[in-house]
Formats: C-alpha cells, structure tokens, sequence
C-alpha cells in the first residue's frame, strides 16, 4: 500500500486536467482563459505543440505585458510562442513524491509565478500545483512518522515482553527448583503422618483390648474362661504388630517430621525474602544477605555440582532494589554451575573500598571464548541451544547493575574459569528509578 | 512364602525412614544412601522390588535402574522421584524401564499397593527364572505392526527395518487404527502423541489393556513430562524417542521391541512385569471406554 504513495500515484493525485494552449495562440485569447473562473487558482498555462509542453505563460508575466499601455494594440494578436517561459518547470507521472518535490524545490522560482507541468514520456498530461505538492509530501511524511512510531512502541513492547519473559524462564527455573526442594521434605512429612494415623488406629485397639482384660481381672464376676480368652486376644495382638518397636521407631519420624516441616519453612521463608514483594522496591541494604538469599535459591541447581567457597567481608548497607540484585547474584551463580561440565567450585568474595562495595564471582568451569567474550552483555546473545536461553540474562544483569549505578565487569580463561567483579557506589548515584525494570518487576 | 525383599534408594535418609515404616509389616527392608551399596546389594540378595530416587549427587536413579535391569532382571524397578524433568524420564523409560514412575510427595496407600503388586510379579519371575521355560515355539502368524503418525520418514524407517518379517499396518486416523485392531492382534505399535489433530494417549493406553504383549514405541515431536509419566504408568511404553531421531537408532529400538514382543508371548510372566496402571484421566476414562466398547462390536462383527 506504501508503493501507491512513491510510484506514479502520488503525482497521478495532483494533476489538474487543464487544457493546454498552442504556441500560436494570439495574446488575447490567452486573456480569456486567464478570467475563466475555474482557472482562478491557475498560476501559469501550459503550452503544448504537438503533445509536447513547450513552456508556460504565468498570470504573472501576462499580466506584466498585457496591461501595459497600448499593450492589446501592438501584441493582441501575436502569438503566445513570443512571450512564453520555454524553460518550464517538468514533472513525470512515474516519478515518486518525494523525488519530485525535490526537483521542483530545486528548481522553482521565488516568488511562486508558475505551476508545474505533468508529463508522461515527454507527453503533456496536465498541470500541478507547487503547493498540492508540498501537501501531498507533507501528508506522507506525517504517516511516515506515525509508522515510525508505531514500530518504535510496537519494539518497546516486544523488549518488554522479552524482558518478561526472561525473567518468567528464570522464574520458572527457580520455581521447579524449589518444588523439588519442597517435594522431598513433604514426601516424608506427609508419608510419615500417614504411617502416624494408621499406627494411632492400631494402638488404640490394642489398648481397648488391654482395657478389657484389665476389666475382666479387676471384675469380680468374670470366670477363668473369659480372661484366659481375653488373654489369648491380647497375646495376638501383640504378636500380630509388635507396637512398642513401632512407636519407638515412630518417634523417630516424628522427629524428621519436625526437622522437614522447619526445612519446608526455611525454603518458604528463602523465597519471600527473594522476592521481597512484600518490602519495599528500594531499601538499606547488605549485599552479602543478597548473595545468601540467592545461594539458598539456588542451592538445587548448585548442590551435588558445586563447592561453594565464600569469602564475605563485612559491608556497609547501600540503597538498592534488593529483589532485582538478588536476581544478578542468582543469575551469576547459576551461569556459573552450568559452565562446569563436572564439580566444580564457585568462589564467592565480597569486601569494600571508601566509596564502593565490590563483589566477586568466581568458577573454574570452562570459560568464555575470546571471541564472544564482548559480547556476553548484549541483548540475545546466547550460547544455548534455541528455547533454552532467552539470551537475555546477562543483559538484564548489565542492566540492572548500571542502573545502579555500578558497574560489572568479566574475565574469562578457557578451561581456567570466569570471573565476574561488580562493583556498586556506597553512596548511590541512581538519578532516576529504572523505568524498564520496575515496570515489570 | 518368605517375606519379599524391598530395596530403597534415596539420597534424603529421612526419605529412607520414613518409607521403611511404610513396608514395616509384610517386608523385609534394605535401604541405602549410596546407589554403589544398592548395586552390591542388588548382586548379592534377591530383591523383588526396587524403589529408587532419581536426582542423586552420585548417580541418577535411571542410571541405577539400568544396572538393576543388568544385574537383577527379575526385580521391578520403581522411580520415586520430587522432579518431574523430561530427561531423567526419557531415561527412565529408554533405559530404566521402569514399572511405576512414582511423584514426591507420594500417597502412602497407592505407594503400598503398587510396591505389592510389583512384589507379587517379581516373585512370579524368579520363579520362572529358576524353571527356565523355554519358548513354546507354536506356529505363530506373522506378527503386525500398527503405525499412528502422519510422518512419512517414520513409516519408511520401519517398512525398511521390519518390511521382511513383518505385516505393516499404517493408520491415518483412530478409527482406522480400531479397524485394524479389531482384525486382529498387533505385535508393535510405533506412535506419535499426537494424529493429526487426535491425542492417541488414549488408544495407547486402551491397546495395552487389551493385550499386554504388544509393544509401544513412542517416536514425537511433543515433550511433555507429566503426559509421558502417565504414558509409562498407563500404557507401559517401552520406548520414548524424540523426533528428529536417527535412523540407526529407530531401527535398532524397533528391532528391539520385536525381539522383545517375542519374548513376552512365549512367557506369559513377562506380560505381568509391563501391568498397566489404571487410566487416571476422567477424559480418557470416557473416551478408552468407548474405543473398547466400540472395538469389542467391530470384533464380533469380523470374528462372529
């Protein structure tokens, strides 16, 4: 629809079917057209020999002949050739808008005395005003500009929904992750309470069946029959399930019970302050809590894979969205368990300058090539295989650290390992929120 | 009839403890936190059901179950496991081939009753282990392979690989799927998950109801865990291969389930070793109904 507006369409809309006067048209006929009323917006007349324009006669020029003293006497019946501009102002059909706004602005005369004159392979077509030009030029820039701004915001929204989708992936990663560490607590606490209830039941059988024996002693009446049967239903019980060994061994569960319930709790707890929606965006704090609160997190992907060495000096508190930077640290941490092709270690150092707090993160997993290592911050930049990394993650984390007005930086040695060093201002030097970020957090 | 012998695996002791408790009456227990420890027991004991974690710092459980399949063909091996990935139960199936994939936390009653009827197969197994019955060779007819995918590669791979020894059936929809089965009895079934735009889940379910000798490959593009976790218990696939899979690979797997349908019909206790579980499903419920009622007509139709 955009090929219309450059091709011949564009000029196609501006001619006005005026006919053309021949070269050997006396000046006052000419005079006639010139007070047709539907020629009063006419600027000039196109002259045309044989379908080829020959030039133009503006009002302006006539006027300045034609009304001069004696001017009807002495030139009224000459031909127009005489006094006609033979160098007129050409447009082809098939020319784009913009190209023939350009020609015409390049060649037109100030002040504005003549229209323009539309051909087709050298044939008249018709005349074209300079203005409905420049209208027509002004229309298509305008919706070009719309158009632009359409992508623009139409780009905005799908980095927004990347953005957010990056973090759904890691989300969903974390979540999995934390199912799983909750699963195997749960597993136990919930088997164990089922053993609980049945045990219960069973005991207080037997205890219903020790009660009546009890009754059947202490009571005066009964005979030897009945408590030597009671007896018997007794001693089965007691060889059936051996009730002692069972409670002692339930008291042991019950114990694992209460240690998993406190570990289902700990992860719930490892969660709220990792997402910290219910405190506030910003906040005082220690970056070393941030890194503890990711290491929990984390510790499904990085148990049995990672040995974690932590070396964290004592930190001033900063002002920093908590939630975003326990994002980095968990970003980092889990890059780095999947850089290790075995065990690994991942070593953790934390201390501070007078004006910074600095944090490093450091594996021995296998490296990041020379030739891609420039690039490991850009947007989309991934090393994985197609759906598994949005290739968004490190971007995030430049983000979110610059947005702190920090800084991180990486080194990397094949085979050797990486080491990624985050530097952020005690005294924070973040002018304003980060707009991107906190509209999806 | 002594006690069946449990053996459980998990790297959580309090896992350990507490499903020991659970088969405190009835069995005896060995339990370990070491998958190493489990394969010396599983080579020096007879133990009839094996229940086993699988993300282990040492080993993943599928793994384990392999070496058990190896070392201990007669025991049935159980996964347990808090993490449904689609890995761990691709290998669970491939190479674990495991009767009951088991999810964390798990319910104590069907826990106890799935290890039970494992316990129960397995003591059928060694029992006819220790016969070594050997195959009744009956005249038998040629055996058929059904085909439920639309994908042409699939179909020529098993033309290519089984064309000579085998009748290759290839349905383009469920219905004719139910046509043919109702003719008669299909040795392998080599299936997507989905025909055109039908779930077969339900069908693979209902063919291995009906004659648990058939065997199920799965080949599909679409990986979903819990569907194929549903799929080992219910329908007791014995393969599940991604697509795009290699030729060499395909043909050898089908080779497998051919050789192994073989096996499975000349000794009736291996038919029990791949029992399905109930189909859990209300949608599926309805819909497997229908297929063997529908079946069960067309059968008596045909066969009269």
């Amino acid at each position: 629809m955009h090929s219309s507006n450059r091709s011949g369409g564009g000029v196609l809309a501006l001619i006005n079917p005026i006919k053309a006067i021949s070269p050997a048209c006396p000046l006052e006929e000419v005079a006639e057209e010139f007070f047709k009323p539907e020629y009063a917006k006419v600027l000039s007349l196109p002259v045309v020999e044989n379908g080829l324009p020959v030039g133009v006669i503006s009002r302006y020029r006539f006027m300045d002949i034609y009304l001069k003293r004696y001017a009807r006497e002495l030139h009224g019946k000459r031909p127009i050739r005489h006094f006609i501009n033979d160098k007129p102002l050409l447009v082809d059909l098939d020319q784009t808008l913009a190209s023939a706004a350009q020609h015409v602005a390049a060649n037109m005369q100030f002040p504005l005395t003549e229209d323009f004159i539309v051909i087709r392979q050298g044939q008249y077509v018709g005349v074209g005003f300079v203005m409905d030009l420049l209208k027509a030029m002004e229309r298509q820039m305008q919706a070009g500009t719309e158009e632009l701004e359409k992508a623009y915001s139409q780009l905005k929204s799908s980095q927004l929904a990347l953005v957010q989708s990056e973090k759904m992936a890691s989300l969903g990663q974390m979540v999995a992750g934390v199912a799983h560490e909750i699963n195997t607590p749960l597993g136990y606490v919930q088997n164990n309470v089922a053993i609980g209830q049945e045990l219960f039941s069973q005991v207080q059988t037997m205890i219903a069946g020790y009660e009546a024996l009890v009754d059947s002693l202490l009571d005066e009446r009964a005979n030897e029959e009945q408590i030597a049967a009671q007896m018997k239903l007794v001693a089965a019980m007691r060889n059936d399930v051996n009730v002692q060994e069972m409670l002692g061994e339930m008291h042991g569960l019950m114990a694992d019970s209460l240690y998993g319930i406190g570990q289902i709790s700990e992860l719930v707890i490892n969660l709220k302050n990792f997402s910290r929606k219910d405190a506030a965006a910003t906040d005082m704090m220690d970056l070393n809590d941030c890194i503890e609160s990711a290491l929990n997190i984390g510790r499904n992907v990085l148990k049995n894979k990672v040995e974690v060495i932590k070396e964290l000096g004592a930190l001033p508190r900063i002002s920093c969205a908590p939630s975003q930077l326990n994002q980095v640290f968990l970003n980092l941490f889990t890059n780095a368990a999947q850089a290790m092709e075995a065990q690994g270690t991942l070593h953790i150092k934390s201390w501070h300058s007078d004006d910074d707090v600095h944090v490093c993160v450091a594996d021995n997993g296998k490296g990041i090539p020379e030739e891609i290592i420039a690039r490991i911050f850009d947007p989309f930049f991934t090393t994985k295989p197609v759906g598994e990394g949005t290739g968004l993650g490190l971007a995030i984390t430049h983000q979110i650290i610059q947005q702190h007005g920090g800084e991180i930086r990486v080194e990397s040695r094949i085979g050797e390992g990486t080491h990624f060093h985050i530097r952020l201002p005690i005294v924070s030097a973040r002018a304003a929120k980060p707009a991107l970020l906190e509209a999806t957090a | 009839m002594s006690k069946p012998t449990l053996l459980l695996i998990d790297d959580e002791e309090r896992i350990l403890r507490s499903l020991r408790m659970l088969f405190f009456v009835g069995y005896r227990v060995h339990m370990t936190t070491d998958p190493h420890e489990a394969i010396r027991i599983l080579r020096e004991e007879k133990i009839h059901v094996v229940v086993s974690d699988q993300r282990m710092p040492v080993m993943q459980g599928s793994e384990l179950l392999r070496i058990a399949r190896e070392t201990s063909p007669a025991t049935m091996r159980i996964l347990l496991t808090g993490y449904s990935d689609l890995d761990a139960s691709i290998a669970s199936v491939n190479e674990g081939e495991v009767f009951r994939y088991l999810m964390k936390p798990w319910n104590a009653e069907e826990v106890k009753s799935v290890v039970a009827e494992a316990a129960a197969i397995a003591e059928a197994s060694f029992a006819v282990q220790s016969h070594t019955e050997t195959a009744s060779d009956v005249a038998i007819a040629k055996p058929r392979v059904l085909i439920m995918d639309h994908d042409e590669t699939t179909a020529r791979t098993v033309h290519e690989t089984l064309g000579d020894r085998c009748e290759i059936v290839w349905a383009s929809d469920a219905q004719h799927a139910m046509e043919e089965l109702a003719k008669q009895d299909i040795s392998v079934v080599v299936s997507d998950l989905m025909l055109g735009e039908t779930n077969v889940g339900y069908i693979l379910k209902t063919i291995k109801q009906l004659n648990p000798q058939t065997q199920c490959i799965v080949v599909t593009t679409f990986n979903d865990t819990s569907r194929l976790i549903d799929l080992i218990n219910q329908a007791q696939i014995t393969r599940f291969l991604p697509k795009p899979v290699s030729k060499g690979i395909f043909a050898r797997n089908l080779e497998s389930m051919l050789e192994r349908f073989h096996m499975v019909r000349s000794q009736p206790v291996l038919q029990k070793r791949q029992a399905v579980a109930p189909i859990s499903d209300p949608q599926e419920q309805v819909q497997a109904g229908n297929f063997m009622g529908m079946l069960g007509r067309l059968r008596a139709r045909i066969g009269a």
